[in-house]
């Protein structure tokens, strides 16, 4: 393009200062300000934001609720990523493989709650385990089984267990056509080199279709791992509110809990900054653990 | 003949929990619009089934006595605005990391793309309160552009790489032949990057019109709630006032218009959402 170097400066100023100056003041400056306010005892309101060092690090260490919180959160993780990548794994196949006529209103369908409102999403859960009038209880008696019955949300073993349906119940679409796209890009001949060799349709999906698919795969769980992590407590929040009795909390619900709620602004920062550090070293685990050599025939 | 039956049996055999689940997919979201039209005797009598007759009295005394008329107008607005002013901050950007060499390129294309996986919630305790130096809190605006920022990382990675799919010689043509560089975004990339603005554009609308935990943080008068807080809140009563049916009338009102962007978007959303999550 023939213009000036000043000319070009000004146009690039133009198309990045701007942006870049909203980016750094509502995306940049709260994140490393965050980790500047978990070093101060701070309740908000009043002007006096006292220097506390680390000791609301301290706090976090004695704090009996914080474990239970990144194991609650744990738990959603890996009951998300176990039953998500099988069910997803299973109808990707199924609606790729098997040539059924109806496949794309089945894709349409799965996809679906991944575009609604976790708002709505745990209204409509909530109702279901709803313990005199919802669609679990109802259905346990139906078929006789009276004792199995309970205030699923209302339970403290039973609460957390209870997030983990609606949760998957959302996230199968997305990761459905993740897998289905990882198959499409199969060719057919390395299908046809293995039923030469005599392979059954099973060992086909063993040795030929997950291996060709790791990469998606590894991408599903990556993405499921993390967006669990940065957003579980989203539906805990909408479902239980943390309880009852702590049972539901999840780190950030408890973030939540402790600044907007209980006003311990500092402590809540405290608590970003171990979601932050804690999703940071997860990913970075699990990108090790899932390397793999990349396959190809 | 043997085989086919086999064969029969596993399609029969697959086709069922695919059946099942469409039903579990299906069943809550078709049960929610049957309740929104059911009394709340008829809720308690028979939950799960049909109503007797169809009314519309729950999406009347919402609208009207529980102030979804007003927050149904504020998510409008908040959707609105945040959709158009991310689009027009990613647009320059996406353009000059895409097109423009210049030092520090990949460096900033990769501080807004980390930025995409980065846990926002640490950053939302010291928003609250610059929002509350600028007047901002409590205002939909103030969460319109929290919202917009929100989604400027997602927005530039996916108009960058479709505007990598624009030759570079209509560009070209259009400089030599005296163009601003200004110009040539705005006459030239933009009209070509169309599909990818809209796609984009979909997308984060329906991310905003369905946001809520920004929004609970950020709003506290009930005249600014999003739809998405005035039904959290209505669900939160419904406890006490057993307003089920208004509570899912609520929830239809959320709920028509993305299923509305869905049955005409459906195929844009999905590759919008599949892609950003494969190289994101």
């Amino acid at each position: 393009m023939v213009q000036s170097k000043k000319q070009k400066y000004l146009f690039l100023a133009f198309c990045l200062i701007p942006t870049f100056i909203m980016f750094s003041i509502f995306t940049l400056y709260p994140l490393f300000s965050g980790l500047y306010y978990s070093f101060f005892e701070w309740s908000g309101s009043s002007q006096t934001r006292e220097f506390v060092g680390f000791d609301n690090y301290t706090r976090l260490f004695n704090d009996d609720i914080i474990p239970a919180t990144i194991w609650h959160d744990y738990f959603l993780v890996i009951t998300k990523v176990i039953g998500i990548m099988i069910m997803a794994l299973f109808i990707a196949v199924a609606l790729t493989q098997l040539k059924i006529k109806e496949a794309p209103f089945y894709r349409i369908v799965f996809f679906f709650p991944n575009i609604m409102s976790v708002v709505v999403i745990g209204i409509l859960w909530t109702f279901i385990y709803n313990p005199n009038l919802g669609l679990v209880n109802s259905g346990l008696e139906a078929v006789g089984l009276e004792n199995w019955t309970r205030p699923w949300l209302g339970s403290e073993t039973w609460a957390l267990p209870s997030l983990v349906l609606p949760s998957i119940w959302a996230g199968i679409g997305l990761f459905m056509l993740l897998l289905m796209g990882g198959i499409a890009n199969i060719s057919k001949s390395n299908y046809e080199a293995a039923r030469i060799d005599g392979a059954n349709e099973w060992q086909q999906f063993w040795h030929v279709t997950l291996p060709l698919i790791w990469p998606q795969i590894k991408i599903s769980i990556l993405y499921i791992v993390i967006t669990t992590l940065n957003g579980s407590f989203i539906i805990v929040q909408v479902m239980t509110g943390g309880g009852p009795n702590n049972s539901t909390h999840v780190m950030g619900s408890y973030l939540y809990q402790q600044a907007f709620n209980q006003y311990n602004f500092g402590y809540g920062a405290t608590i970003g900054v171990m979601i932050l550090v804690i999703s940071l070293i997860t990913v970075i685990l699990l990108q090790f653990l899932l390397r793999r050599e990349k396959v190809e025939y | 003949m043997k085989r086919t039956v086999g064969e029969m049996l596993v399609r029969s055999g697959i086709r069922l929990p695919l059946f099942l689940w469409t039903l579990a997919v299906l069943y809550p979201i078709f049960w929610m619009f049957l309740g929104a039209f059911k009394t709340n005797a008829e809720i308690y009598a028979n939950p799960w089934g049909f109503p007797e007759q169809f009314n519309f009295d729950n999406f009347v005394t919402a609208w009207t006595d529980y102030n979804i008329d007003t927050s149904v107008f504020n998510s409008l607005i908040v959707t609105a605005v945040g959709a158009i002013l991310c689009l027009v901050l990613a647009i320059p950007t996406a353009y000059a990391l895409e097109r423009i060499r210049f030092k520090g390129s990949q460096l900033l294309f990769t501080l807004y793309i980390s930025a995409m996986m980065i846990p926002m919630v640490l950053g939302w305790i010291p928003l609250f309160f610059l929002l509350a130096q600028f007047n901002m809190l409590d205002n939909i605006f103030g969460l319109a552009i929290v919202y917009a920022i929100s989604q400027l990382p997602f927005t530039i990675f996916v108009l960058t790489s479709f505007m990598g799919t624009i030759p570079k010689s209509l560009e070209e043509s259009a400089a030599i032949d005296g163009m601003s560089p200004y110009g040539v975004l705005w006459k030239i990339v933009t009209p070509l990057t169309m599909s990818g603005i809209i796609t984009v554009t979909i997308m984060n609308a329906i991310q905003f019109w369905n946001e809520y935990f920004m929004a609970l943080i950020f709003l506290q008068s009930s005249e600014n709630y999003t739809l998405a807080l005035a039904i959290d809140f209505i669900s939160n009563e419904a406890q006490y006032t057993n307003a089920w049916g208004v509570l899912f009338a609520s929830l239809v009102f959320a709920i028509v218009p993305v299923i509305i962007l869905y049955s005409i978007f459906q195929r844009r959303i999905t590759k919008g959402m599949t892609e950003g999550a494969i190289k994101g």
